[in-house]
């Protein structure tokens, strides 16, 4: 963590948050590029603090990677130790950020997926496709269908059937997408609600008010 | 419902959105508390190992109007998925 009121002042701990030293020529390179650290982390990872921690961690990294031996038993040399030690900061920022956009991405596809499966219509399609799909499918279709119920991989379901795992996904896909046509071009209406019957015994009575507002 | 309402089938296939609403409507749709035509212990263990459409085709059938049946093959799969996983 950091210490001190502005970020020309700010001194980073020796010790980063998991108990690893920062040897001090890293810790002094870490404490230079501060300020443009701080420019390219507020971005984005917005907190001080959490900006703080990250380059601590990094420059902890640094510490270790220098104090490995090359292969004459010299430790290994780096030139420029701010640039090198900036580079590292700005990776591991991304990697941050790309993980925390990963981790929403993934939210949002559950919440959409639970609110698609809470509307009555969407369950009734999926019944229907579900129930159709399993009466339809052949022993394999319907056996590749078991194991990836139960989160069996394609690389994993691929060969029990001797099929490599794309050829198991194609011919999963390509079964559902066949059932999914079978069951649009045997589309029928289906019996209108107690509502839409009131609605529709109502419809002549309007036409015919209607039709006596134009004479 | 209205013909507007009524099912589409027309959009892309949503992986997971199928075998969500697959396993949870499976595992309770059917609950046979007879357990009329259930296939032994045995014979979904063997099927889970190594399916075989001439031995197995019965069982896998059945899977799909039996929620018991269902619940337990799932089982099966998933001690198989940590057996295979633990390198036995």
């Amino acid at each position: 963590m950091v210490s001190g009121a502005a970020p020309s002042s700010f001194r980073l701990n020796s010790v980063d948050r998991h108990g690893r030293q920062i040897d001090p020529s890293v810790l002094a390179a870490a404490e230079t590029i501060f300020p443009k650290a701080l420019d390219y982390g507020q971005s984005l990872l917005g907190d001080l603090a959490v900006i703080a921690n990250t380059l601590e961690e990094v420059a902890a990294n640094v510490s270790q990677r220098m104090a490995r031996r090359d292969s004459s038993g010299e430790p290994e040399a780096i030139r420029n130790l701010p640039g090198y030690v900036f580079r590292a900061f700005v990776r591991e920022v991304n990697r941050l950020k790309n993980k925390e956009l990963a981790v929403l991405d993934a939210a949002v596809e559950g919440q959409t997926l639970a609110q698609r499966l809470a509307d009555p219509a969407r369950q009734l399609e999926m019944k229907v496709l579900v129930k159709e799909c399993l009466a339809r499918f052949d022993f394999t279709e319907r056996d590749m269908c078991w194991r990836r119920l139960e989160g069996f991989t394609w690389d994993e379901i691929g060969p029990v059937h001797e099929l490599s795992a794309h050829a198991a996904e194609v011919r999963f896909r390509n079964a559902v997408r066949a059932v999914k046509a079978k069951l649009v071009r045997s589309r029928k209406p289906l019996p209108p609600t107690a509502q839409t019957a009131q609605n529709e015994q109502l419809m002549p009575a309007m036409e015919a008010d209607d039709d006596e507002r134009k004479t | 419902m209205t013909t507007k309402e009524k099912p589409e089938f027309n959009d892309e296939f949503n992986e997971a959105e199928f075998f969500g609403f697959a396993k949870s409507y499976l595992s309770e749709a059917f609950p046979n508390p007879q357990r009329v035509g259930c296939p032994p212990d045995s014979d979904l263990q063997q099927m889970a190992e190594q399916p075989v459409e001439a031995r197995d085709a019965g069982a896998s059938k059945h899977l799909t109007s039996c929620s018991p049946c269902f619940n337990r093959y799932m089982e099966i799969l998933a001690n198989l998925k940590r057996r295979k996983a633990a390198g036995q």
